[in-house]
């Protein structure tokens, strides 16, 4: 039931103004954030900054598929980012996918996070995704199984760090209401040690600063 | 003098209303609209479906087309869903390739089709790694007006349960394929997925099947995808938090609509024959 | 097929299933004479008689204008938006402009169209906006665009004619300034026989030629009414001077007749707005 061991290093990339490689087990992305910058005419928003995002396969161009993803970090991001603070502007993550092994998804949400703390813009709270996965012996597990055929569903959780509340949810399988109840509480009890983990990260990364 | 209130501030005027417990349109929070559904009615389909929820419209059309299999699914035939929101349907919408939404909303559809699992892949397959069909499903809004996601997904099973396939003798040895129009049998539906759409507004109201206005001014959007008992999505994209009380309220709420819908679909099917 | 990034795509190849039916030998001419035999068609009407027409107004909630028509089986949606500034435009132009989009719902044909829109759509839309320019009041609104969508979901024949039909009423549901209401009729030559408001089954056969006959084709013309003015007419195929004449007097006559039921549609709309009103 162990989770798989999660790394990050931050400031990986030299232009963004923060940028993160997040594994998570054997999945990996980059995470690279710039903001608030200019904003393009037709997506300016006068009381806000405008929050995009852009997903890019590890191969290939990005496909619809690509898009429903892109939305849903860029909705997350949308939520925890402090976006009023920059009206007229846009702030623009960008998620590069290095290796998937099944919890895509919540690694590039959580590199996300990651990446939005080192860049130092102001955010409201703090957000963690985590993946459950039901295996075929109906059992509901954190590793992804080895052969991906064996899921039967898939559940990922966001949760704020605050009230601890569900920012987003995204399902894909069959499975019963129970299932769901069960899956929540055991990704919702998995998301305080993300947070404790983005915590020790974040405190390693300012003492090496000092250092420097 | 309303009408120049609401225009001004848009929020508050729907706050003064949902203080007193009741929407601007005279609905209750978990009050649905009013859905008409019209099957069979483009003859040049395979199978096709109109769906209205209050004024969105979204219409079905489903054309079959022989394709071969992939090499790793020999035995498997192809779904190719795809929502079109043409400039048609409201001026949010300029011509020219998909939007964003539209492509999101086109995965999502995807997404329930095969989670829960309407159609067997196995059952579009005519011979082996040889001949299969490919069901390109286009989903047009004429309409935009709120909950758009759950009219697709009344009109998909509407459209779905009204496909008709001609009879094929194929002749694997020689590639002949000799298709009897006239001769046609249904497709086997194994399941009835339906959709039910919540906002959250002012991040403390939940309101159900929600309007155009309400979608452009709530925090936040949950779409619940029931298959009968079974879950099969979802799908809250960001937005205010919830807690899971919240979430599991929503749940049990769709159960009801869940029902009354598949009553719906099943009736109007069964008015055609 | 090119993979589409913004859509979600099939295998890359695909056939129509109808391609492998029994193939149907009988020849061109006999066919025709199953259609149109002694004057009375396929589906009993006269050569010179309409199908049955539905027609209505205000269908889409979030346009300025729309308007749904039921040509016989041909259901086409139209909308229309407020004017807006033409986009990329410096110079001041003192018309305004009209833009049509026609555009064939995927599975609107027996064969599965695709998204874009293909050439024959675009000709279309060049040919909407050019029978709608004339009856539209395009001084009132200088520098600014009219866009006007037309959605074919049911291509039963005649389909641009009812797009033309329905344009046209949606425009004056959105208070569109105009001359004159405008109608459409499609009329089909073939075999010596011309055949008014034509079927899909008839479109086909009308534009193959005949061996002995000597013109073949279709025309759609529309019409200003009260005075008689053609803003468009449109023909493919191969005509006779002689045929030309005739054909402008029958389909004349035929666009006038439709002219009442659009009154009657519009006259209900202002009647059912007075009655909000008060």
């Amino acid at each position: 039931m162990e989770k798989g061991e999660l790394q990050c290093k931050f400031g990986i990339l030299s232009r963004p103004d923060g940028s993160v490689m997040l594994s998570e087990g054997n999945t990996t992305v980059i995470a690279g954030i710039y903001g608030p910058v200019e904003v393009k005419m037709q997506k300016v928003l006068i009381e806000k900054a405008a929050v995009e995002c852009h997903y890019r396969p590890k191969s290939g161009l990005p496909g619809v598929e690509d898009r429903f993803y892109e939305s849903i970090i860029r909705n997350i991001c949308e939520t925890a980012l402090a976006a009023s603070m920059f009206p007229r502007s846009a702030i623009s993550v960008v998620i590069q996918e290095m290796q998937n092994s099944g919890e895509l998804i919540s690694c590039a949400i959580n590199a996300a996070c990651l990446a939005c703390l080192d860049s130092g813009i102001d955010m409201k709270c703090m957000f963690a995704a985590v993946s459950c996965f039901l295996g075929e012996n109906n059992q509901l597990s954190l590793v992804p199984p080895v052969n991906r055929k064996e899921i039967k569903a898939t559940f990922v959780f966001v949760f704020d760090n605050i009230c601890g509340k569900i920012i987003a949810s995204h399902t894909d399988g069959k499975f019963s209401e129970s299932l769901y109840e069960e899956a929540l509480y055991i990704c919702m009890n998995e998301s305080k040690n993300i947070f404790s983990f983005f915590k020790k990260s974040l405190f390693e990364r300012e003492e090496k600063g000092k250092k420097k | 003098m309303a009408v120049e209130y609401k225009t001004l501030h848009p929020q508050k005027y729907y706050n003064y209303y949902l203080a007193n417990n009741i929407r601007p349109d005279g609905r209750e929070f978990d009050k649905y609209r009013p859905i008409v559904l019209n099957v069979n009615s483009v003859e040049t389909a395979d199978g096709s479906a109109i769906c209205k929820i209050g004024q969105t419209t979204v219409i079905c059309g489903i054309k079959a087309e022989f394709c071969r299999p992939k090499a790793e699914t020999p035995n498997e035939g192809f779904i190719v869903p795809n929502l079109e929101l043409p400039p048609l349907c409201s001026p949010k919408f300029k011509p020219g390739p998909p939007s964003d939404q539209a492509q999101v909303l086109s995965q999502l559809i995807a997404d329930i089709i095969k989670n829960s699992n309407c159609v067997d892949l196995k059952d579009l397959c005519l011979h082996p790694d040889k001949l299969a069909w490919c069901l390109f499903i286009d989903f047009i809004c004429l309409d935009f007006d709120g909950a758009i996601i759950d009219a697709c997904i009344i009109a998909l099973m509407g459209a779905l349960k009204t496909v008709t396939l001609p009879t094929v003798d194929y002749d694997a040895a020689l590639d002949n394929k000799l298709v009897n129009i006239e001769e046609r049998h249904p497709l086997k539906i194994y399941s009835t997925p339906v959709s039910t759409t919540y906002i959250i507004f002012d991040d403390k109201y939940i309101l159900t099947d929600p309007t155009v206005e309400e979608e452009n001014l709530c925090s936040g959007l949950v779409t619940i995808v029931l298959n009968a008992d079974e879950v099969c999505c979802v799908h809250k994209p960001g937005g205010t938090a919830l807690n899971e009380g919240q979430l599991f309220d929503c749940i049990q709420k769709s159960k009801k609509r869940s029902k009354y819908i598949n009553e719906l679909i099943v009736s109007a099917v069964k008015a055609l024959n | 097929m090119t993979i589409d990034h913004k859509r979600i795509n099939g295998p890359e190849e695909t056939i129509p299933y109808e391609l492998f039916q029994k193939l149907n030998t009988k020849s061109l001419t006999t066919q025709f004479n199953e259609c149109s035999k002694d004057g009375i068609r396929k589906d009993k009407r006269k050569t010179d008689e309409h199908r049955k027409i539905f027609i209505t107004t205000g269908v889409v909630s979030q346009a300025k204008g729309s308007s749904y028509i039921e040509l016989g089986n041909t259901k086409v949606i139209v909308s229309v938006f407020d004017p807006r500034e033409i986009p990329n435009r410096t110079d001041y132009s003192l018309k305004g402009e009209i833009d049509c989009e026609f555009k064939f719902a995927p599975f609107s044909c027996p064969k599965r169209k695709l998204q874009q829109q293909d050439s024959e759509e675009k000709h279309y839309s060049a040919i909407m906006k050019q029978a709608l320019e004339s009856a539209v009041c395009r001084h009132e609104f200088p520098n600014f665009q009219v866009d006007i969508y037309a959605l074919v979901l049911h291509n039963g024949g005649s389909a641009l004619s009812a797009a033309i039909i329905a344009a046209g009423l949606a425009l004056s549901h959105a208070g569109v300034p105009m001359y004159d209401l405008i109608t459409s009729v499609t009329l089909g030559l073939q075999n010596g026989e011309k055949l008014v408001d034509l079927t899909l089954e008839e479109e086909t056969l009308c534009l193959s030629p005949i061996a002995d006959s000597k013109s073949h084709g279709i025309v759609v013309l529309s019409l200003l009414s009260t005075h008689e003015q053609v803003s468009q007419f449109f023909q493919t195929g191969n005509l006779t001077l002689e045929d030309v004449v005739e054909c402008t007097h029958l389909l004349t006559k035929a666009c006038k007749d439709i002219v009442p039921l659009i009154q009657k549609t519009l006259a209900k709309h202002v009647v059912k707005n007075v009655k909000e009103s008060i």
